[in-house]
């Protein structure tokens, strides 16, 4: 994995975009939570008026069925019951469907007619229970309002809000309970706002039920949810608020409040639960979510345009600044960059300028400096370049002069003899002169395919007969070459000068012998050759100049073969460097590229030259 | 002032005579209305049903007669056959017919036909005729064939091309199944004329219905439920009712009738307080049954005890370590059944046995309401066992010692508990006359004549 470091623009959108991630979040959820306050307490306020409005509906149906059942007091029917009772002389058999024909015309669930001992007389739930007792209630209990109580029916117990009316006609009082019985009819006739519903457990038995839980449309589904309420309810007689999840979906979750309701003689004997939808508050969370995605993402999709937009004002000059300097790096020091404003950037941009401009100066300064000072090194060593040639002409000839003077008869074998060093001397001079020429006229390289290897070992093969002449100072010369060199597009002939003039130098360090070494060596895409000697080596000063024109450490040297060598070198596209330490002998690297781009130009170009020629 | 006023209150009074005798004298004509719960899909008597026998046999005496028939004693009396004698020890027996009757569309009753009815009712049976004779042969001794052969599904018909014609008094005019019936009456009936000449039978008609039309004047016989008959009395309506001649009773089931269970089943039959079913819950309409047939029809009955006996049903109660709770089954659509199951239910768990009252077809015992289908007491005994799924009662003698043998061997396997006895009962309007209800709860009505309207 390649780890590149983030650019500022990329910097710049990655804050861009957190940030705004990082408000829309905290705005959902200061929304999300503002919501639920505001819902749970909407639901708070909904669920108690709906108890409210259970109690009303209590109360109103209580005051209902006290009315129908003081109606039924008061009708002929009931008198003459009454008179029956408090004759004593009781027949069931008249009376046998009374109260089921008066429970239907009051339209009231439940009626029973009961003496003084509690006996039945008629009874319109349990028109057969006729005789028996009311194990349900007592006379001492006869209450004005209306009161909740356990009804024993065929089918089982139920629940009803009663109203009890004595009929004293005698000494034998007659008791009319009537009822209405708390059933889903009674659930569904509350009403409830949308969203909230009522559910109704019968406490008929110990612990919790299923079959005794009733909704408004009958009997209620997945009752086991709602046991643990009911059995709270049972056990601690006080109203609690639960929330319950019916299914894995979320809006299906509804707030159950369950509110205890007793009888008489303050039994338990059922529970209200309202049960308030959750769905709402649900969807509207969900809303919320999404809006609030929808809007991060437009948010990002913004931040990267507002990066891409604060990218041009702001990182465009950085940019453009790095680019500058990168060009710098590279030896354009005319570079400017655009001065675009008048902030910080601007000066940055204005100091860059100013610097440029200033570094173009002191390079002009600088190489008209050292352009005399190459001059001058020019003048002097061509003066003592020669001045050398010319002291033994002078010489010479002020020699002739003297003989010719002083001893005429000598003069021909003297003239012999400084004829021969004249010309010795003049052929000094023109070898002088030819070596000055060849280095103003280097020419350009002509690549071609060639192998380091073979040009190491042609170099070498050169200088061999040299260094085993018995007369030589004992140099062994050997050869390092790398087995995986590759091909380089390079000019085999100036190579080869280049490399025999580093093997001159190397032998002429090495005056009284060492080991010479040419070592090849290959790097990515880049080939290297190195010159090794053990001689004398270079001080550092000398490493630094050791590659100016014109300068020698050695005796009769033109230093221009160094030069020729870099000159070489950098025509090539490459590199030369040296390492020496004095006494510790010196290594010449050379650095080439594979040069097969140019290598290609090269024989396009030629090929174009070749056509033209030949169109020509 | 005395000799001229005189004269004239004579005459008038010899005008009221004449007009009032007139008015209460029998006279042809007119049309009698009727109202009726049963909607039977036909009329044919083979299809008669055990569930609405004393309506569907009324219908069809109406139209059709039998070899034989039973007064309300339970005597035989000859109907189209005037004679009859057994061979073979009441294994072959031989019916003569009356001469000169003929089918409701004028063919004459031969062996031929009264046979074929005879086969078509009874395909076990070897019926043929034999010279003037109807030979039936059983396989074996059948001292009651001639009792059985006044039940209505014996009744004589002929069927041609899907139509059904009787001998009866009456013939079809108008036949809409279920709904409507018109019969008039035939001039040539054997038996002679009926009074009337039309009875319109309005089928399928709750008793509600019926006492709305019977208020409207629309209606001149009504059913009327035996509960209910005391009530109308008071209220000033006519009410004609029979002897007791439906048995209400409670049958066990085949889980429940095992004999692990028969204490149980005493248990349950002596916590029954039948007095008070028959005085609150029918209103004194019927009878407490402590057998199967009614007391008028043995004369035994009251032998059979019928009263609560709470303290022995909880000893016996107190002698079985574990109960089982039934459940009881009774008819959806009757509510004094339910009135009742009810009051059985609660009667059970003062003895301390559980006992649910159920509509569900599956119970561990039913309530049924069962009709007597003769006033031959053995028949009616045979057909009672048959309809409670009871072994059939074996009679050697035909005496009533054997009678009582074979009902309290019935009683004492305590597979039944006979509750009540109840008649059926019909109101009538003022115009409605000479109607004496039998015994056995069948209608009169070719007896009855209709007096004119009063304007």
């Amino acid at each position: 994995v390649i780890f590149r470091p983030m650019t500022f623009r990329r910097k710049l959108l990655a804050m861009f975009a957190l940030m705004v991630l990082v408000s829309v979040t905290a705005v959902a959820w200061i929304i999300a939570s503002l919501t639920r306050r505001t819902f749970d307490q909407a639901d708070e306020a909904r669920t108690a008026a709906s108890v409210a409005q259970f109690h009303r509906e209590f109360n109103r149906r209580g005051n209902e069925v006290v009315n129908r059942v003081e109606t039924i007091a008061a009708s002929e029917g009931t008198t003459r019951m009454a008179l029956a009772v408090s004759r004593g002389s009781l027949d069931y058999g008249p009376f046998l469907n009374e109260a089921h024909a008066v429970a239907e015309s009051q339209q009231l669930d439940l009626l029973e007619f009961v003496d003084s001992q509690n006996t039945i007389i008629s009874s319109a739930q349990e028109p057969a229970k006729f005789g028996y007792k009311d194990a349900h209630f007592s006379p001492s209990e006869v209450s004005k309002d209306a009161f909740l109580k356990q009804e024993d029916l065929p089918d089982g117990a139920a629940l009803g809000l009663f109203a009890v009316r004595e009929i004293s006609l005698g000494e034998k009082p007659l008791f009319l309970i009537g009822g209405s019985r708390i059933d889903k009819n009674f659930l569904s006739s509350l009403e409830l706002p949308d969203g909230m519903r009522a559910m109704f457990y019968e406490n008929l038995g110990t612990g919790f039920s299923a079959q005794f839980l009733i909704a408004a449309s009958g009997p209620a589904q997945q009752a086991d949810r709602v046991a643990p309420i009911v059995q709270q309810i049972q056990q601690q007689r006080r109203e609690s608020t639960t929330l319950v999840h019916w299914s894995s979906d979320a809006v299906d979750d509804e707030t159950i409040t369950a509110i205890p309701l007793s009888g008489s003689d303050n039994q338990l004997l059922g529970v209200l639960l309202i049960a308030s939808s959750r769905r709402p508050y649900i969807e509207l969370r969900q809303h919320i979510r999404s809006t609030a995605l929808l809007a991060a993402t437009a948010g990002i999709l913004l931040a990267i345009l507002l990066s891409g937009w604060a990218a041009a004002r702001v990182t465009r000059p950085i940019e453009e600044l790095a680019q500058a300097a990168r060009e710098v790096a590279a030896g354009n020091w005319n570079t400017q960059v655009p001065v675009s404003s008048r902030d910080e950037m601007g000066e940055l941009a204005e100091s860059f300028n100013h610097m440029t401009r200033e570094l173009l100066a002191q390079k002009k300064y600088l190489v008209q400096a050292e352009r005399v000072a190459a001059w001058r090194e020019l003048a002097r060593r061509l003066a003592h370049e020669l001045k050398n040639p010319l002291f033994p002409l002078q010489l010479t000839v002020e020699n002739l002069l003297r003989a010719r003077q002083q001893s005429p008869g000598q003069f021909e074998e003297i003239f012999q003899e400084s004829a021969s060093t004249l010309l010795a001397e003049i052929s000094n001079l023109k070898t002088i002169i030819s070596r000055f020429s060849e280095f103003s006229r280097m020419p350009e390289p002509h690549l071609q395919q060639i192998q380091l290897n073979d040009l190491a070992q042609n170099v070498a093969r050169l200088f061999q007969g040299q260094l085993q002449a018995p007369l030589h100072v004992p140099i062994e010369c050997k050869l390092e070459l790398a087995e995986s060199m590759q091909p380089i597009a390079a000019d085999p002939e100036l190579l080869h000068r280049a490399l025999s003039n580093l093997v001159l130098n190397a032998i002429d360090a090495m005056p009284q012998g060492g080991t010479l070494t040419l070592r090849t060596r290959q790097a990515d895409d880049l080939s290297y050759i190195e010159v090794s000697d053990t001689g004398t080596g270079l001080t550092p000063e000398e490493c630094d100049r050791l590659f100016t024109p014109y300068y020698t450490s050695k005796p009769h040297g033109t230093g221009l073969g160094l030069a020729m060598v870099q000159s070489v070198i950098s025509d090539h596209g490459g590199r030369v460097s040296v390492q020496s330490e004095p006494g510790r002998g010196a290594t010449f690297m050379i650095e080439l590229p594979r040069n097969f781009s140019k290598l290609r130009r090269d024989v396009l170009s030629g090929n174009a030259t070749s056509a033209t020629a030949r169109n020509t | 002032m005395k000799l001229t006023g005189f004269p004239l209150l004579v005459a008038s009074s010899l005008l009221l005579t004449t007009v009032a005798s007139a008015a209460m004298r029998p006279h042809y004509g007119g049309t009698l209305h009727v109202a009726m719960q049963v909607a039977p899909q036909s009329l044919d008597p083979a299809d008669i049903t055990r569930s609405d026998w004393i309506e569907s046999r009324n219908l069809l005496r109406l139209m059709f007669d039998t070899l034989v028939s039973l007064d309300e004693q339970g005597k035989l009396e000859p109907a189209l056959a005037i004679s009859w004698q057994s061979e073979s020890g009441n294994q072959r027996w031989q019916f003569f017919l009356r001469r000169g009757v003929t089918f409701q569309d004028g063919s004459p009753v031969t062996t031929d036909a009264v046979a074929a009815s005879l086969r078509k009712t009874n395909p076990t049976w070897k019926v043929f005729s034999e010279g003037e004779a109807v030979v039936i042969e059983r396989d074996s001794p059948t001292p009651n064939l001639s009792s059985e052969l006044a039940l209505p599904r014996n009744s004589i018909a002929k069927r041609e091309g899907g139509k059904i014609t009787g001998t009866g008094p009456f013939t079809i005019a108008q036949w809409d199944a279920g709904k409507k019936l018109i019969l008039t009456a035939r001039d040539d009936y054997w038996g002679g004329r009926a009074f009337l000449d039309t009875i319109e039978i309005e089928l399928g008609k709750s008793l509600r219905e019926q006492t709305i039309s019977f208020g409207l004047g629309k209606t001149q016989v009504i059913e009327v439920a035996p509960e209910q008959a005391h009530r109308a009395a008071t209220e000033a309506v006519r009410v004609e009712s029979s002897a007791p001649v439906e048995l209400i009773a409670l049958v066990f089931g085949p889980d429940s009738k095992s004999a692990e269970y028969a204490k149980q089943r005493q248990v349950l039959a002596l916590s029954i307080d039948r007095d008070l079913l028959n005085t609150v819950v029918l209103q004194g309409g019927g009878e407490p049954a402590g057998g199967l047939l009614p007391n008028w029809m043995t004369g035994y009955e009251f032998v059979f005890p019928t009263a609560l006996n709470l303290a022995q049903a909880r000893e016996v109660r107190s002698e079985i370590p574990h109960t089982t709770s039934w459940t009881l089954g009774y008819d959806l659509a009757d509510p004094t059944a339910r009135v009742i199951a009810e009051r059985i239910s609660l009667n059970a768990r003062d003895a301390g046995l559980g006992l649910q009252i159920t509509s569900s077809s599956t119970a561990d015992l039913k309530l049924v309401r069962l009709s007597l289908v003769s006033s031959n007491p053995e028949i009616a005994l045979s057909e009672l066992a048959t309809a409670l799924g009871l072994p059939q009662p074996k009679f050697s003698s035909g005496s009533i010692d054997d009678l009582y043998t074979a009902e309290n061997n019935l009683l004492q396997s305590q597979l039944v508990i006979p509750l009540l006895h109840m008649p059926t009962a019909w109101a009538l309007s003022t115009t409605v006359n000479n109607w004496k209800t039998n015994r056995d709860g069948s209608w009169p009505l070719p007896r009855v004549w209709l007096a004119a309207e009063k304007p």
